[in-house]
């Protein structure tokens, strides 16, 4: 196995994690620090520190302590320039008299000031790289359980074990490859837990999540768990665990003690060297120094002693002076004595790992006893089982003493906080655990505090006479260890929705336009052009002149059923639908109780006790969620069936389309027996269909609803029957065009969250009389009455079209606004539908429209540009 | 927000599979005063405690309850059918 380091092969074994593999190949600076660049080391190996943050694979602020070596992988340090062993920017800590805490606030009390610092501070500091092309995948799952335990050391394989043995489906998540926990490196602990292991592994109840960890705990008991490269084609997949019950098992971990130097490469957590002993075969150095005192300490020495490195007699951690080195460790001071060494193996605080229970609301009470803040007044949906709780420990080291001003070391290694700047921190007033935390950053930094909460907490204490349970912990909040954003995001999943016809456009040429998740033809190429204007300008002109047809199948489709069903529709449309006949359609509106118009379409009544009802393309389903609200609990006699994905439908318009349609179907279409806004029930091309009389281009038309099967099969006979009448399909441009020359209005694109249907001019939907309907009382005034503006027609001079959205104005000043525009063959000249104050709302007022910061001169008018009495609608 | 909401077609579903329809709230008489008409339209209780509210189940029956839900916690105590609760009058 071999991947690659800043361009370098490196060896793997199996069982390898990318820090250990490099840690054998000699590599023992990881990192630069945040601040001043001071050269990092192995600190923790249990992916709790920030020292090995790599970017790897693209990336960045990859945990490499904790992440499996692989083949191929291509590994980068960052946060160095140019290089881990030499970085210029280490240069900072000659000048740290002048960095120091919140110097920023301090120095760059101008805004100028900070704008021109800010560039360079921010490559100074920082982290890893963005990847500009985020490769790799991310997944979503969702998994409930009745319990699910966090930790897979002895106490959580035994809870496991015993709410499987009570009838529970439990899920075990553990952040190692392998489970075991803490007896997998700490072999003078106590036995691996083997015969456990084997239990919990062949439980039919117990599923495993090995080298997968718990970031956080929310509402609900809804954990979320990021399992690293579940499978070949996913970098990181994102568990939704949902527990009725929550073991939390997650022993300790632990943190660094404070001595000057303490940072240096080369001083190291002894979990971090047991880990190096036992999991990977790796001495941590040829001598060592070893900080500690009691039990854990001699362990320690045996582990290091048994893997042959050289070692001092222990040093008790009250006795240490200082590390000393340049780059790595090559000594340690104390009891006046100098220890030569290249590792410090310092026996740390042992911390309980209990974020997830703190998020879940429990306390974190100080234990003197133990050295360590214990969870306590756990909700009743979560336990805590072994070291977590405070179990089995002892006090491994004193805390630190009250700080003299000249021995600094590193309190938070994230932010390069030392006890130097928490003290001028807390003699500048930041005496609180929180301020202190805000202020100097500390527990703010990709560790979250793990390395360096306690020890902030002690030197807060000292300073300030306080005991540690009155200063007390910060907040722990998800998520902890961090996340990728990717992980969080998700798939790269978008969906798209295609009509019946989709195939049927697409062999002819449809250039598309996406509506939402929809694709719809905005235009047709032909052999003869595949230039817009000249399309679009075709199939304008074969539907004014001739015949052309356009899938409508995106239009929102309702049924609404049953004895109440007109009841149901006169209350939440505007219009009255109880008198409508059978076989006749309407135009409809839909309002809130404000006045505000949400949503129009067309209601047909195809039998007595049976509503068709159609809504513009994106509203279908706050339509039918409307109409359910206003039927929820009333007890009226209503069924509404969504049959949007059911029907194909096509607006077939033009002056030859009843020619067109006469050939495929045995109705009368006469302009009597099949009048405009009729609907019938026939069939057509043999295929059963709903034809509705409406014309939003203008021309007669039909809209033809077919079940979504049959769709193309209507549509290919259309254009056959319509050949010799030179049909065309025509697009979404074509027919805005042709609505706008009839100033047929779009609700939310010529209307907004404001409009009324007066402003709209579509006074005429509103039955005032009706006793009650939706927006009733905020439209019971007059239509006359005082209104903010008015939606008119302009007709603009010169050559250039406005964009949609210009600016409306009068006296050189913005009045109002241009809402949909284009080029009117019909008119011959650019054409708008606009908001313009109520005083231009008069025929033949004149305003001006900004066109690209030109105001260009335009007539209003208040009917439609093409056949405003509707004469071809009907005929 | 990652609550659980006991739908009641579906039984306890996560939160994301609703819809959030507003504290429940009776729709004044068409001929009810402006002010009325003023406090049901502009005027929101914006309680700290427990509240009735509209659910609609989008991603499961596809149908509108009410939930008794703790606006500080989000515990929801219980939800119900209007129709079993409120009569026929709830809007
Ligand atoms: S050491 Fe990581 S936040 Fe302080
Ligand atoms: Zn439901």
């Amino acid at each position: 196995m071999r991947f690659e380091f800043n361009g370098t092969p490196v060896e793997a074994r199996p069982g390898d994690t990318v820090a250990s593999a490099l840690y054998r190949a000699g590599q023992r600076v990881f990192s630069r620090s945040f601040k001043y660049h001071r050269p990092r080391g192995l600190l923790c190996g249990a992916g709790k520190c920030p020292n090995c943050l790599m970017q790897v694979d693209g990336v960045p602020n990859v945990r490499v302590c904790v992440t499996p070596a692989r083949d191929g992988l291509v590994v980068r340090h960052q946060h160095a320039y140019p290089s881990l062993d030499f970085d210029w920017l280490s240069l900072a800590q000659r000048f740290d008299a002048f960095l120091p805490v919140g110097w920023y606030y301090k120095t760059f009390r101008s805004h100028a000031l900070w704008r021109a610092a800010e560039p360079f501070i921010r490559r100074a500091a920082g982290l890893g790289v963005v990847p500009a092309d985020p490769a790799g995948e991310y997944e979503h799952a969702f998994r409930q359980a009745d319990v699910a335990v966090i930790g897979g050391g002895p106490s959580g394989l035994e809870a496991a074990l015993a709410h499987a043995g009570a009838g529970s489906e439990v899920v075990l998540v553990d952040d190692q490859p392998e489970l075991g926990g803490h007896r997998r490196y700490r072999k003078r602990a106590g036995p691996e837990p083997t015969d456990l292991i084997a239990r919990v592994r062949s439980h039919p109840a117990i599923s495993v999540l090995a080298g997968a960890y718990c970031f956080g705990l929310y509402e609900g008991n809804l954990l979320g768990v990021v399992q690293p490269a579940p499978h070949a084609r996913c970098r990181e997949r994102l568990l939704h665990l949902r527990a009725a019950h929550v073991v939390v098992a997650t022993g300790v971990y632990e943190a660094p003690l404070l001595f000057p130097n303490n940072d240096l490469v080369g001083v190291m957590l002894s979990t971090a060297a047991q880990r190096l002993i036992h999991l990977h075969g790796l001495p941590p150095g040829k001598r060592a120094a070893v900080i500690g005192r009691g039990v854990r300490a001699e362990e320690v020495l045996a582990d290091l002693r048994s893997a042959g490195v050289e070692t001092h007699l222990l040093i008790a951690p009250e006795e240490v002076e200082r590390a000393e080195g340049a780059a790595s460790v090559s000594a340690l001071r104390a009891r006046g004595e100098r220890f030569p060494c290249d590792v410090v193996v310092v026996c740390g605080h042992l911390v309980p790992d209990a974020g997830l229970l703190s998020q879940a609301g429990a306390r974190l009470d100080w234990n003197a006893q133990v050295g360590a803040f214990c969870p306590a007044g756990l909700p009743p949906t979560m336990s805590a089982a072994g070291e977590v709780t405070g179990a089995g420990l002892s006090a491994a080291a004193p805390l630190p003493a009250p700080v003299a001003p000249h021995k600094r070391a590193f309190v938070c290694v994230c932010t390069d906080a030392t006890t130097q700047d928490l003290c001028d921190a807390l003699g500048e007033g930041f005496d609180h655990m929180e301020t202190l935390k805000r202020y100097t950053t500390t527990t703010m930094g990709p560790c979250q505090g793990r390395m360096c909460q306690l020890n902030a907490i002690a030197v807060c204490a000292r300073q300030t006479g306080r005991g540690m349970q009155e200063t007390g912990v910060t907040t722990s909040r998800p998520p902890n260890p961090g996340v990728t954003l990717g992980a969080l995001a998700g798939p790269r999943h978008h969906p798209i929705r295609r009509t019946p016809l989709h195939h049927q456009h697409a062999d002819r040429g449809a250039v598309w336009l996406d509506m939402g998740e929809w694709k719809r033809p905005r235009y047709y190429r032909t052999a003869a052009s595949s230039d817009e204007t000249t399309c679009v300008r075709a199939e304008y002109a074969a539907v004014r002149q001739r015949v052309g047809l356009i899938d409508v199948s995106t239009l929102g489709k309702l049924e609404v059923r049953g004895r109440d069903a007109g009841r149901l529709l006169d209350k939440v449309y505007t219009h009255r639908f109880s008198d409508l006949a059978v076989g006749r359609a309407r135009y409809a509106t839909l309002c809130d109780d404000h006045g505000i118009l949400l949503d129009d379409g067309t209601i047909s009544r195809l039998a007595e006790d049976r509503y068709f009802l159609t809504t513009t393309t994106g509203n279908l389903d706050f339509v039918e969620q409307w109409l359910l609200w206003w039927l929820a609990g009333t007890g009226q006699h209503v069924h509404i069936a969504n049959v949007t994905g059911g029907l194909a439908a096509v607006n077939l318009a033009g002056p030859l389309a009843r020619d067109t349609l006469r050939k495929l179907t045995a109705l009368d279409l006469g302009s009597q027996a099949f009048s405009y806004m009729a609907c019938r029930q026939a069939e057509v091309a043999g295929i059963p269909a709903i034809l509705l009389r409406i014309g939003f281009v203008g021309e007669t038309g039909w809209e033809i609803h077919v079940p979504a099967e049959c769709g193309p099969d209507l549509w290919d006979a259309l254009l056959d029957a319509g050949r010799e009448f030179g049909i065309r399909p025509f697009g979404v441009e074509a027919q805005r065009l042709l609505r706008l020359e009839k100033k047929h209005v779009i609700i939310g694109v010529d209307t907004d969250a404001l409009t009324t249907p007066y402003e709209a001019g579509l006074n005429w939907v509103v039955r005032r009389e009706k006793e009650d309907f939706i927006g009733r009382h905020a439209l019971s005034g007059s239509p006359r009455s005082p209104r903010r503006e008015s939606l008119v027609g302009l007709v603009v001079e010169g050559e250039q079209t406005p964009e949609d959205g210009s600016a409306v104005m009068i006296n050189g000043r913005p009045a109002g606004r241009v809402t949909s525009a284009r080029f009117s063959p019909h008119v011959g000249a650019p054409i708008a539908l606009a908001w313009a104050p109520e005083a231009k709302a008069v025929e033949g007022a004149r305003v001006e429209v900004r066109i690209r910061g030109r105001a260009v001169t335009a007539r209003v008018t208040l009917e439609a540009f093409y056949d405003p009495e509707g004469a071809r609608l009907r005929a | 927000m990652s609550f659980l909401i006991p739908c009641p077609h579906c039984g306890p579903r996560s939160v994301y599979e609703f819809r959030f329809g507003g504290e429940a709230r009776k729709r004044p008489a068409p001929e009810a005063d402006a002010a009325a008409w003023a406090e049901y339209l502009h005027v929101r209780r914006n309680a700290a405690g427990v509240q009735t509210e509209w659910w609609f189940h989008r991603a499961g029956c596809r149908q509108w309850f009410q939930a008794e839900r703790h606006t500080v916690t989000n515990h929801v105590r219980r939800a119900f059918r209007v129709e079993e609760e409120t009569g026929r009058d709830a809007l």
